[in-house]
């Protein structure tokens, strides 16, 4: 199939999928706004499953279609265009999908993927924990062996869609002596089982989508373990590295309408004719042209996978680009961006700004990818 | 609402096949020629001379590796390559700072390639008679605001003459023939050919803030002239497209260029006992530009596709590759100095000479304001 006619067929499929109960769904759960409309996700993720729109590029026997690297882009921006739901789904395709992949077991893949792809099974990350952030082999969740499972005790923090998922991938110590990266393992955790609390936290956009998630013997099977015992961080690694990945290759379309919402709107209220911001505006529509055609690069070199050097470059740009057009979209409005809805209530722009805050942080911060590019792109000395 | 925003250009869909290994290979024959015969020890040494360029080195790039015809197509005598090949070496020539006249000429022959068939004459000049060749379009208090310019064009047909001034033209100084922006008594804008040696012409060569790049004043008095591009198209702004997607590739080259070198330096350089470049503050400072330097060089290669297939967009990705490369080379470059301390200050190190060439780059053919005025209107914002 070519490029061109597997563009046609999912902007064809979404658009037709978004007529029906799904009209309401369009432009739900994106940044910021994960607190949505969770039951209709929900669905929507079956749905999507059901037309396998879920595992591009992976073994069919898994649920997955076949799909070149270019398609797997096309796909996300059709889907950022077509202003389909946040995916309740993205963790558990985005990370642990390819983790199981690289690193799973037949048995593994062969029970996990068939899950993902079907849109039923909902996965969170549980990697970071109080005192264990940028600094990941800090780790001390603790999983003990007892025969055919581990117990699992400590504290998880920042947890994205705890509340929501069925299953948790956890990075814990089960070498009790063990420091820093070795004696880590890989755990596939249900979250649905006694020993697993989980406490939304109240983000600074009022709404949660994070959660603290308490671990006080749950339990784990030890066949659900990815990697060998002790080697989890390699594991983790590879997550990370999948994190930012392909899916921000398709981010540009989505990009695309913000900026456009944002000049529109300078346009509308006035906010155009004043140099300042204009001048902001022109900046930030350069820093995408700059965004869009990077990633052309690195498509175009990437073959079937990118380095994760090259996907913390383009971590560094969209994540800086997209929390200044946050700021721009407030200052457009100017002081009548100040007034929110009854509850706190955000609009757009108001979201954008707040939300954005985040994109700095997460999935590696700014200034964690910067020592990643320093040390291996440029070979610069610990 | 703009047009930008009706035609969002998906990323996947640029994704188009890299050029054929041919380019690989001129460009590692320029690579082996440049490596040994055009350091930047002797660019220190040519700029402060009285030529300003390398003649001998000039010859050799263009008699003996035949590059003036490299993009001339094979029916007017030339190797009908493609258009990334005479792109690469023009960046293998500003990754060195290489001074002379071969990056304009073989700018100046991108653009009468892009003229079609009334270029054709001159293109087939080029290759028989090595033609170096300059472009000429800013003018005093207009710049390279094409709709400004009042250099006249008389006649007809084949016989023209020029009567006008020009200024800030690099590379004239090396060059036979120089591609001149001009009006015609219908108002109508050009581009003619104007032969240096012949009468009516004088050119004033001018020592330059940005000592790797000669700039001169090319005063025109009912100069014999031949009409190059199309009456009634748009010559005369292909014309200018081609001279900012020189600067933009030169200047990203050079941008790395100097990364490069910045981070070579900062792994030896020794303080408080351990290499500078295991200061965070530094580290971090060196993955910014790093990131800058990949931006920009997206830019570039962009822009050499869309000149490649002739895109639509010519004109915007020639201003937008313009702005953020030259930046990019400008940020590179001052943070070079900084991050090389003294020696970095000093005449006898390479620093400056990316640090002036960014400046010239960021100023020639539009500065960045004016640029980036353009770069919103064509894209509609
Ligand atoms: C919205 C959101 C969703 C998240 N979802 C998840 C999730 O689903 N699962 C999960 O496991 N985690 C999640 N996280 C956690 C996220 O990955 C961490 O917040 C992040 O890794 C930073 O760790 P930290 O919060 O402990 O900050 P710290 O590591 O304490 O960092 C504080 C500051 O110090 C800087 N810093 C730290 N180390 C260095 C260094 N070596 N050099 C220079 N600067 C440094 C950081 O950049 C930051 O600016 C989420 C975070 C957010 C904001």
């Amino acid at each position: 199939m070519s490029d061109e006619q597997f563009r046609a067929e999912i902007r064809g499929w979404l658009h037709e999928a978004l007529t029906g109960p799904f009209a309401e769904a369009v432009g739900t759960g994106g940044e910021g706004r994960e607190h949505e409309a969770h039951e209709l996700r929900r669905e929507w993720e079956r749905h999507l499953g059901r037309a396998g729109w879920i595992g591009l590029g992976w073994p069919t026997e898994y649920g997955g279609r076949p799909a070149t690297l270019a398609q797997q882009v096309i796909y996300h921006e059709e889907y950022a265009r077509a202003g389909a739901p946040g995916r309740l789904g993205h963790m558990s395709e985005q990370l642990l999908g390819p983790t199981l992949l690289a690193f799973g077991t037949p048995e593994q893949k062969a029970r996990f993927l068939p899950g993902i792809t079907s849109g039923e099974d909902i996965w969170c990350q549980g990697y970071s924990e109080p005192d264990a952030g940028s600094d990941l082999a800090g780790v001390r969740t603790r999983a003990e062996r007892r025969g055919d499972s581990y117990v699992v005790t400590g504290q998880k923090v920042w947890t994205s869609l705890a509340h929501l998922a069925d299953w948790c991938f956890v990075l814990c110590r089960t070498d009790p002596g063990s420091t820093r990266h070795a004696g880590l393992s890989y755990l596939l955790v249900p979250m649905h089982q006694p020993g697993v609390t989980v406490r939304p936290i109240t983000q600074l956009t009022g709404t949660s989508e994070f959660n603290e998630v308490f671990f006080d013997g749950a339990v784990a099977a030890v066949e659900h373990r990815v990697g060998a015992e002790g080697e989890g961080w390699k594991v983790a690694m590879g997550t990370l590295g999948f994190e930012r990945g392909v899916s921000t290759l398709g981010q540009q379309i989505g990009f695309r309408r913000r900026l456009d919402a944002v000049i529109a709107r300078a346009r509308e209220n006035g906010a155009w004719q004043e140099p300042a911001l204009r001048d902001r505006l022109v900046e930030a529509y350069i820093g995408l042209e700059v965004m869009r055609h990077s990633a052309v690069r690195l498509l175009a070199s990437a073959g079937e996978g990118l380095s994760g050097l090259e996907a913390s470059i383009s971590k560094l740009q969209w994540a800086t680009w997209n929390r200044s057009l946050g700021e721009l979209a407030v200052d457009v409005e100017g002081a009548g961006a100040l007034l929110t809805g009854p509850g706190y209530e955000l609009d757009d722009a108001q979201t954008h700004f707040l939300f954005s805050r985040a994109n700095t942080i997460y999935g590696g911060s700014n200034e964690i990818q910067r020592n990643i590019i320093a040390e291996r792109l440029l070979g610069l000395p610990r | 609402m703009t047009e930008a925003s009706a035609d969002p250009r998906p990323v996947a869909e640029a994704l188009r096949p890299e050029a054929a290994e041919e380019v690989a290979q001129v460009r590692a024959s320029v690579v082996e020629v440049l490596d040994e015969q055009a350091d930047l020890r002797r660019t220190h040494e040519l700029m402060v001379g009285a030529q300003g360029h390398d003649p001998r080195l000039h010859e050799l790039l263009t008699a003996e590796l035949g590059l003036l015809g490299l993009v001339v197509p094979e029916h007017l005598g030339g190797l009908g390559l493609d258009v990334s090949a005479a792109t690469a070496v023009i960046e293998e020539l500003g990754a060195r700072l290489v001074p002379g006249a071969l990056a304009t000429s073989l700018t100046a022959i991108l653009a009468a390639r892009a003229l079609g068939p009334s270029a054709e004459p001159l293109l087939a000049r080029v290759v028989d008679e090595q033609l170096t060749l300059a472009s000429a379009l800013a003018e005093d208090g207009a710049g390279w605001d094409l709709e400004q310019t009042v250099t006249r064009a008389t006649g007809a047909g084949d016989e023209w003459a020029l009567t006008g001034t020009k200024t800030l033209v690099a590379g004239v100084e090396a060059a036979r023939v120089v591609l001149v922006t001009a009006r015609d008594t219908c108002g109508g804008l050009g581009v003619y050919a104007v032969d240096v040696a012949a009468g009516g012409v004088d050119v004033r060569t001018h020592m330059t803030l940005d000592q790797t790049r000669r700039l001169s004043t090319v005063h025109l008095r009912q100069a014999a002239a031949t009409r190059v591009d199309a009456p009634g198209g748009e010559g005369a702004r292909v014309l200018l497209d081609h001279v900012r997607a020189m600067l933009a590739l030169e200047s990203a080259a050079a941008a790395r260029a100097c990364l490069d070198r910045t981070v070579g330096y900062l792994k030896v350089r020794e303080q408080f006992g351990r290499p500078i470049g295991s200061f965070q503050a530094l580290k971090h400072r060196c993955a910014d530009l790093a990131v800058a330097v990949a931006g920009a060089r997206a830019t570039a290669d962009h822009l050499v596709a869309t000149l490649r297939t002739g895109a639509a967009t010519r004109s915007h990705d020639a201003a937008l590759a313009k702005l953020v490369c030259t930046d990019t080379l400008m940020t590179v470059a001052a943070e070079a100095i900084q991050l090389h301390g003294g020696i970095g200050f000093t005449f006898e190190h390479d620093a400056h000479l990316f640090f002036k060439r960014g400046k010239s780059a960021q100023l020639l053919a539009g500065s960045p304001a004016a640029v980036r005025a353009e770069v919103a209107a064509l894209a509609g914002l």
